[in-house]
């Protein structure tokens, strides 16, 4: 490559100079421009697929429960549809296929060089139609219209219907539709949630308990069996005790359910009378339907109330149908969980290790050995933590635990299989070499003329590290820490081996002694939309799920990242001017 | 928080010496050692990792062992048995005698149970037959009939509190009252193990000629039960019969009918060594001494033809021991000369068979010194143990044609009869004198050796060894593909394409940062794309899989177009800058000029959308998958799509040498907008030279047989490599991005000075000086993306099909070790072949990173040692 020695662009820059340069001379391979651009391109490609990324992330995420309107769209064929617009594509038809059409709609695929619109609507009423969605071709379609009085329904189970009300009925008398006021079906429908969620609290929380207390009284019996032998005096007495116990329990449970019954009875009497947009009529308990509204009829702020109430349900409930709807509380709550575990675990056991490696330990070839290989784990895949997580926390550690602890409940394994703090190790282990590195970065930083200084005035090396190097290596441990429960929130191949479940049936924090439960497996928020998005049965409908759930799971990434920027920047800050 | 301590005297002069409080002497000893030990853990318990798999996976090498070994003489054994069974538990063993007796003994003691008889009215016994699994047997006669029976062992566990104080002990745990063993288990109950029997009455099938050789199985449904047996008489006539019952659903009635046929061309006088029927009753296959063996092919049963006749064994030897391993696909020959082979049968093109198929010798295993007796196959696997005439048994497995064990009496015996334990646990052979040896044996992978997980394995049904992933499957006689390779490949495949896909982008835009973005922006764009790097990949995944996918299916014509089109409207929007006078050039040529790249790729990434459908006409036939497939088009035009970037440079370089000189001087005398305007011709004269070149190349490539199709790309899958590769991209770009230009940031700024004082612009200094500089930090960067690509997971279980092929193909799929494991072992039973088959692929996985990253790491010390020296 010719290097100018006077290169053009200098001169010109420069105008005066002009008289100096001996000869003009253009040297474009000099500025390399079209390389530039390829660089340059290379970034900005980069930009656009972060960005791009980001956007589809966020709009799908934000605009998931934001209520549309209803179309009931009129097909060509006489069929009419109702449902929500969910989204557009353009396709090409086989040329096979767009033979076939009526003339009105081949000549609009051919101006369309044999492309064609379509539209996915959400049908809901998976009951009536055995589909949640459609997709109409936009030549298919003859009228497309808004009507008031489409109401779209969020039930309990079999998804969401789409339709009109045909009446209500509530304390033995149906009323037809227009006989009533809204705000009084809207108060009986208010009434019938309270009573539903009365009779879940019963079946679940009291008889769960109910079941709680007599499981935990045949264990200890088993205990005593296991101890003692079947036929000793001690055995008697404890079954006898056992037999009287759950005696009691069982009168307790039959209380119980009675109420139970009772409440159902009623419940089941408060019905509604809905019909979809082809008259095909479907009767409902008012209690099983979550959410209802008119969706063409309701202005912006009741749109808005209808979308800040889902951002609700999403974050407070617990999910229904196979997750691909309602909340996810308890996926929020395992990721906490074991985030927080995961801290308590790799916080003592990094600082520690760099506290070693930096201060204690001589620096030599061991050292430098050391060093690599941690920096090397840090590249480890994250899958063979998740392998190791099993074979040796669980099967191996948990195995003996439950040998020495748990030996009536066997052959059921009780910290034997994975959980909550199998998971948190594992991630633990995976994630140490983030607080080992940042640590060690952090406490190089701190000068040596400090420590110097505390140990000239006489303090002992202990006191020298807790009251003058970690604080001030704090800034860059807090960092590593934060980015390790970054790195660990994030994680779900390894935990797919040791203790996430699609569906937990119990949170790992309860009312029952010891209240913290670290066998039980878990659910996470990143196994939540690999289930969702990937092995549920109709991956379409639980798409907007997964993207709130991704969203929320980015956010959570992000805000922590953003942390631990922000205590950095602080606390460098704070310490900036205390050095010397 | 302050700064300060309080064993620093606040008036010096009142004491000289403070004496050091206890407390904190004893605090600072603890700290010491809390700290020094904590660290040492922390380090050891990141080594165990490695330690622990590897330890996991040993298991699968060791082959087997011996446990224990009992040699002992019963009563019971009464000369040569035709059949032995010994139950699950390995406590009584049954047998057959030659006459028809049945005897069961006490394995541990010897001691004889008295068993239940056959009754079999006095007739001799000439023939017998067995099937594999169960205890279905049946006798061949004098008098030309036949009867089936079944002999088992039944299992009947009695409640705990059993009285065995009348019983007569045998051992610590077993007692017996003459007729049954008393076994204590666990959680004090007893097993008491019987003999059961159940015999048929006789069906004539020659008769007045003795039966010579018979072999039978039961096949159907439970619903439509139906035996197969095949006999051959004193006559020398073989004959086939199949018996099916039928019971009609509303009258319980059961009919039962039967058809025979005769099987041609067996010689009368032929000394028959073994007989040979499958389930179905498609093939017979019937041996001779001399190791002649004829397949019959009776899939039609009236018509059965002689499908072919090979010999088994070696010149000059006899064919002595003949039998099937579970799945009756796979024929276990022993012969004289002490070989033991493995055959089946395979439809082969051009077999010189009557049917197209043909038997082909599969598996040649160790040769025992003496010749071979006995054979006895698993009901389980394809394990089978061989007993010659000296007594040595070995335990042997088909598909990892592996010698588990060699056992053999302390003296050599003549062993009548074999029989491999149900869980494949021990091995009984007794001898004709009376005397019996039971081994105990531990074989739990025997289909693993490091040359079947790495190796081409010649597997049931496969027309040769190859490589194969398949763990599972529905049926008992499956046999279990455990070939890492395909995997490995899997995992290569995808760092491969997503390495080809992130480098030149994570590298390119981190030379762009660190040498020509202006600091504003830099200071946006690399945080950015540092948080992008902890980006969970679940979420790559789900998008890649469910979004993307099938996005790049429908438009998949148009991605490919992209990857020219994009990189050339960059070009073209490099040459038109070149046109600008310079004073607006300098003047917009930093944040502008880059906004300008953007707007470059979006209009030419809009064209492509708009475009797509033209160039699928022009290069693909209208049609991309079809036409990967191989079923329309030629191969030219996308060759030459693929050359075109060689070609491109081939040419700039012809131009260079030719005219480079002359182009350079008439150039320097231009002012630089007619320079630009010239150099951006001769960009398109270079493009459309580069374009013959390669359609050239292209046709000549053609021309010699090479194609594309087949190759690299192929039927297309909608989860295949290309998507894995963008996705991956996400995971790995930023990764790559950050530590590269990291590497280029750290290059000391004198570099950068002096080499700008001296003249060069800024893109002569990044190439020639910087670069160079930071060239092992870049490196490094690279190795620990390639790092991370490797060990990626959810991606490729969401976005790669996670089919275990070995195909390059970039439109198909793939089947990661990383995916294998994620998908697989949450199913495996802890310490079973898989599991540990899988902890194998883990720490495989864990060794080329391991290598990969202290590669990376290693460079990254010399790379700082550099520069620190600069």
């Amino acid at each position: 490559m010719t290097v100018s020695y006077l290169n053009k662009t200098v001169a010109a820059d420069a105008g005066q100079t002009m008289t100096m340069a001996r000869k003009r001379v253009t040297d474009l391979s000099s500025q390399g421009e079209p390389f530039l651009w390829a660089l340059g391109g290379a970034l900005a490609f980069g930009c656009i697929m972060i960005v791009g990324f980001l956007v589809m992330v966020l709009w799908n995420g934000l605009s998931t429960f934001y209520p549309k309107s209803i179309a009931a769209v009129t097909l060509t064929n006489g069929e009419v549809i109702a449902g929500e617009p969910s989204r557009v594509e353009r396709y090409k038809l086989a040329p096979d296929i767009a033979e076939q059409l009526p003339p009105k709609a081949r000549a609009m695929v051919a101006a369309d060089d044999g492309f064609a619109l379509r539209t996915l609507y959400r049908t809901g009423n998976f009951d009536l139609y055995g589909d949640d969605f459609r997709w109409v071709p936009e030549h298919n379609v003859a009228k497309r219209e808004y009507p008031n009085g489409l109401y779209f329904a969020e039930r309990v189970e079999w998804g969401v219907f789409i339709g009109r009300i045909q009446g209500f009925e509530a304390g033995g008398a149906k009323k037809e539709a227009g006989n009533f006021a809204e705000s009084e079906m809207r108060a009986a429908h208010a009434e019938a949630r309270d009573r539903f969620h009365r009779i879940r609290n019963i079946e679940k929380d009291e008889i769960g308990s109910i079941n709680h207390y007599l499981n935990k009284e045949r264990l200890g019996l088993r205990g005593i069996e296991l101890r003692n032998g079947i036929a000793s005096p001690e055995y008697a007495a404890a079954n006898e005790k056992f037999n009287a116990r759950a005696q009691e329990l069982q009168i307790r449970y039959d209380e119980l359910a009675a109420e139970a019954k009772a409440l159902r009875a009623e419940d089941a009497a408060q019905r509604v009378y809905l019909a979809d947009i082809g008259g095909r009529e479907k009767v409902l308990p008012l209690s099983t339907i979550v959410r209802l509204y008119a969706a063409n009829d309701i202005g912006f702020f009741q749109k808005i109330g209808v979308y800040l109430s889902r951002w609700a349900e999403f974050l407070t409930e617990e999910p229904r149908e196979a997750n691909t709807e309602g909340g996810v509380l308890p996926a929020i709550f395992g990721t906490f969980a074991m985030t927080v575990l995961l801290v308590v675990a790799v916080a003592p056991f990094g600082v520690i290790t760099a506290l070693y490696l930096r201060e204690y330990a001589k620096q030599g070839r061991t050292v430098a050995i050391v060093r690599v290989a941690v920096n090397n784990l840090a590249g480890v895949p994250s899958i063979v933590y998740g392998v190791f997580g099993l074979g040796f926390f669980a099967y191996i550690l948990g195995g003996r635990i439950d040998r020495l602890f748990f030996s009536e409940n066997l052959p059921n394994p009780t910290f034997g299989t994975g959980g909550l703090l199998w998971a948190s190790l594992t991630l633990a282990l995976l994630t140490v070499p983030v607080v080992i590195v940042a640590t060690e970065e952090a406490l190089a930083a701190v000068p040596r003329s400090m420590r110097e200084g505390s140990l000239a005035c006489g303090a002992s090396k202990w006191q020298t590290i807790t009251r003058i190097v970690l604080p001030r290596a704090m800034p860059g441990i807090m960092t590593g820490i934060i980015l390790a429960m970054a790195r660990g929130a994030g994680e779900v191949a390894p935990l797919m081996l040791v203790g996430v479940v699609k569906l937990a049936p119990e949170l790992p924090v309860d009312g029952f002694f010891p209240f913290i439960h670290l066998e039980r497996s878990f659910m996470h928020l990143g196994f939540h939309i690999f289930d969702v998005g990937f092995q549920s049965r109709n991956s379409e409908a639980g798409k907007p799920m997964v993207f709130v759930t991704t969203m929320l799971l980015i956010c959570l990434i992000a805000a922590m990242n953003l942390a631990a920027i922000v205590i950095r920047n602080r606390m460098k800050r704070k310490f900036k001017g205390s050095q010397f | 928080m302050t700064v300060g301590d309080e064993t620093v005297p606040k008036k010096p002069a009142l004491r000289r010496r403070a004496p050091t409080r206890r407390s904190v002497l004893i605090i600072d000893r603890l700290a010491d050692w809390i700290i020094t030990i904590g660290g040492v853990f922390v380090i050891l318990a990141v080594f165990a990792i490695m330690a622990f798999l590897a330890q996991t996976v040993v298991p699968l090498f060791t082959g087997a062992s011996l446990i224990g070994a009992i040699e002992g003489r019963s009563e019971a054994i009464r000369g040569h048995a035709l059949m032995t069974k010994i139950d699950e538990y390995k406590t009584l063993a049954v047998a057959i005698g030659e006459s028809g007796e049945v005897t069961a003994f006490h394995i541990a003691s010897g001691k004889p149970i008295a068993a239940p008889q056959f009754d079999l009215g006095g007739t001799k016994i000439t023939a017998f037959a067995r099937t594999l699994s169960g205890g279905n047997v049946a006798f061949g006669f004098a008098d030309g009939t036949v009867r089936f029976g079944e002999i088992t062992i039944d299992v009947e566990i009695l409640a705990p509190g059993h009285d065995m104080s009348r019983l007569e002990t045998l051992n610590d745990h077993d007692w017996t009252d003459g007729r049954a063993i008393y076994t204590a288990i666990q959680g004090g109950q007893v097993r008491k193990s019987t003999v059961g029997l159940e015999i048929e009455s006789p069906q004539a099938i020659s008769p007045g000629h003795a039966i010579r050789a018979m072999d039978y199985r039961i096949g159907g449904t439970p619903e439509r039960p139906s035996i197969a047996f095949v006999t051959v008489g004193a006559d020398g006539v073989a004959r086939l019969t199949r018996t099916e019952t039928r019971k009609n659903m509303l009258t319980s009635e059961v009919t039962s009918t039967a058809q025979t046929s005769t099987l041609p061309e067996l010689p009368a006088d032929v000394k028959l060594a073994g007989i040979l029927i499958t389930e179905k009753a498609d093939q017979i296959y019937i041996a001779e001494e001399t190791g002649l063996v004829h397949r019959y092919d009776t899939r039609d049963l009236a018509k059965p033809t002689l499908a072919e006749s090979i010999s088994m064994v070696p010149e000059g030897a006899r064919l002595t021991s003949f039998s099937f391993l579970i799945g009756e696909q796979s024929l276990v020959v022993g012969s004289s000369a002490g070989t033991v082979d493995v055959f089946f049968r395979l439809q082969r093109a051009g077999a010189a068979t009557k049917d197209g198929y043909a038997l082909v010798r599969a598996h040649n295993l160790e040769p025992q010194k003496f010749g071979i007796i006995a054979a006895s196959a698993s009901q389980r696997s394809k394990t089978f143990a061989t007993a010659d005439t000296a007594g040595n048994v070995w335990l042997r497995h088909s598909t990892s044609e592996q010698t588990l064990l060699k056992l053999a009496p302390k003296e050599p015996t003549k062993i009548g009869s074999l029989t491999l334990a149900p869980r494949e646990n021990g091995v009984l052979a007794i001898a004709d004198d009376g005397r019996y040896f039971a081994w105990d044996v531990d074989a739990p992978h025997p289909e693993t050796t490091l040359s079947s997980i790495f190796g081409k394995v010649w597997y049931e049904g496969y027309q040769a060894p190859d490589y194969t992933w398949q763990s599972s499957s529905g049926t008992d006689s499956f046999e279990p593909k455990l070939s890492l390779v395909p995997l490995i490949f899997g995992t290569l495949k995808a760092a491969f394409y997503s390495l080809l896909f992130a480098v030149p982008i994570a590298l390119c835009a981190a030379i762009y940062t660190s040498e020509f973005l202006h600091h504003s922006v830099r200071s946006v764009i690399k945080p950015v794309m540092e948080m992008m790097a902890s980006l969970p990949s679940v979420v790559l995944g789900f998008i890649a899989a469910l979004i993307l996918a099938p996005i790049i299916e429908t438009w998949i014509a148009a991605v490919i177009m992209a990857f020219i089109a994009v990189p050339m409207g960059l070009m073209a929007g490099a040459y038109l800058w070149q046109s600008l006078p310079s004073p607006v050039a300098l003047r917009y040529g930093g944040t502008p000029k880059f906004i300008l790249m953007f707007v470059a790729i979006a209009v030419f990434g809009y064209l492509c959308y708009g475009l797509g459908d033209t160039f699928e006409q022009a290069l693909f036939a209208g049609d991309l998958k079809a036409w990967a497939n191989g079923g329309v088009g030629t191969d030219a035009p996308f060759l030459a799509l693929l050359l075109f970037p060689l070609a491109f440079i081939a040419a700039a370089l012809l131009f260079e040498r030719n005219v480079g000189k002359l182009h350079a001087d008439w150039v320097r005398g231009l002012p630089r907008t007619q320079a630009g305007a010239l150099s951006a011709a001769r960009w398109i004269g270079l493009c459309l030279a580069g374009a013959a070149i390669a359609y050239a190349v292209a046709l000549l490539m053609i021309g010699v047989g090479i194609s594309p199709r087949g190759g690299i790309v192929n039927t297309y899958a909608q989860r295949n490599a290309l998507v894995v590769g963008f996705a991956m991209g996400f995971a790995v770009i930023p990764i790559i991005y950050t530590i590269a230009e990291d590497a280029l940031n750290s290059v000391p700024e004198h570099l950068r000075a002096a080499s700008l004082a001296c003249g060069a612009t800024p893109w002569q200094t990044a190439i020639s000086v910087i670069l160079p500089t930071a060239m092992s930090g870049v490196f490094a960067a690279i190795m620990i993306g390639m790092g991370r690509a490797v060990g990626e997971t959810m991606i490729v279980v969401m976005a790669a099909g996670n089919t275990a092929i070995l195909d390059w193909n970039i439109f198909n799929g793939l089947r990661a070790l990383s995916a294998n494991i994620a998908v697989e072992l949450p199913e495996a039973v802890k310490d079973s072949t898989l599991f540990r088959m899988l902890f194998l692929a883990a720490l495989t996985l864990f060794v080329i990173t391991f290598v990969i990253n202290t590669l990376a790491e290693l460079i990254r010390l010399r790379f700082r040692r550099r520069t620190a020296q600069l």
